[in-house]
């Protein structure tokens, strides 16, 4: 049985100090992994992760992250990165890796992801160049997903978002705004390479709960939706992992 | 620019919220009626609404705010859930 601790949407900043500490000083003994997934800032600044960076140094569980939309709005996403990797914390960016928790190979492939839109409602890279910019950056991050997913070897396989993959973790967000919510490109990547799991954030008026078209677990892990410091969610390592989907045009 | 009309001053005031570092919050609802603006959402901690009223205050002087916004827990979570 792995236990995965998971939370998105922290939004640190000025104030922010002391938010999470309290709860992480537990968090070993009741999960083997943290992972977090994106917003992890409140404007993309090294000075706002450094908070949430001293409160996450010397935890002795690993940590693994994605970075969020607000992360890089300050466009010191490289820093914010390194502020993390300085405290241990891994940040996946279309790549994947993989941890030995007692045994169990946990593979964790992560990226930001992107907006876009739905199945029958989805943008397209069609027009005008900021159209297919738009489209375009989700294809690729989709397409980084699928191959990392895909060449895990792992006994559990693990997808860390900061958009959504599903529409039924963004219900009760206003539907005008779910092409900036996420892109099923997302999850037709986990559902091709296969998956056990998949975390994203986001949505923060969302729900918790969905599955991909092909049946992976979705988990909305804002924290405004989960209404705690983290989840903490169980996986039994002997299940077998999604097959990847049969057929289809490739 | 000139100052947004009454019938775009919502979303003015929304924009600006998101605009200010000392706020950043992408998820507020903003609602203005005679020389009142309401504020809901989602907010992480005491601080942080307690800046959105301020902030919105600097904006709109003449304006009463009333910040309707809840202040999300942050507490360790009771159980785990098996996902199958």
């Amino acid at each position: 049985m792995i236990r995965i601790a998971a939370v998105g949407d922290l939004h640190y900043g000025v104030g922010s100090l002391d938010i999470l500490r309290p709860s992480l000083q537990h968090l070993p003994a009741r999960a083997d992994i943290l992972l977090l997934a994106g917003d992890l800032t409140r404007c993309g600044g090294p000075e706002e992760v450094a908070i949430l960076a001293n409160e996450l140094r010397g935890l002795t569980i690993p940590a693994v992250a994605v970075l969020g939309n607000h992360d890089y709005h300050a466009g010191r996403e490289q820093e914010v990165r390194r502020v993390l990797e300085d405290a241990d914390v891994r940040v996946l960016e279309g790549q994947a890796i993989t941890l030995d928790i007692d045994g169990v190979r946990i593979g964790i492939a992560g990226t930001k992801g992107f907006g876009g839109g739905f199945r029958g409602a989805h943008g397209s890279d069609f027009g005008e160049p900021e159209m297919k910019a738009f489209v375009g950056h989700t294809k690729m991050l989709s397409d980084r997903l699928e191959r990392a997913l895909g060449g895990l070897e792992a006994d559990l396989r693990i997808a860390l978002l900061h958009y959504s993959p599903i529409e039924a973790t963004l219900e009760g967000e206003r539907l005008e705004i779910y092409p900036f919510l996420g892109s099923y490109l997302l999850a037709a990547a986990v559902d091709n390479a296969g998956a056990d799991l998949v975390f994203h954030g986001h949505a923060h008026h969302g729900e918790e709960k969905g599955r991909t078209p092909a049946g992976v677990p979705v988990r909305n892990v804002a924290q405004p939706v989960i209404r705690h410091a983290y989840n903490i969610y169980t996986l039994d390592a002997g299940r077998q992992v999604q097959p990847a989907a049969a057929g289809g045009i490739s | 620019m000139s100052a947004p009309r009454d019938e775009y001053l919502p979303e003015a005031i929304r924009e600006k919220l998101i605009h200010d570092p000392r706020v950043a919050e992408q998820d507020l609802r903003v609602r203005v009626q005679e020389h009142r603006v309401m504020l809901g959402g989602n907010v992480a901690s005491p601080q942080l609404k307690q800046r959105i009223t301020e902030v919105a205050k600097e904006l709109l002087p003449d304006y009463e705010v009333v910040n309707e916004t809840t202040v999300v827990s942050a507490a360790e979570p009771d159980g785990e859930e098996p996902v199958s």
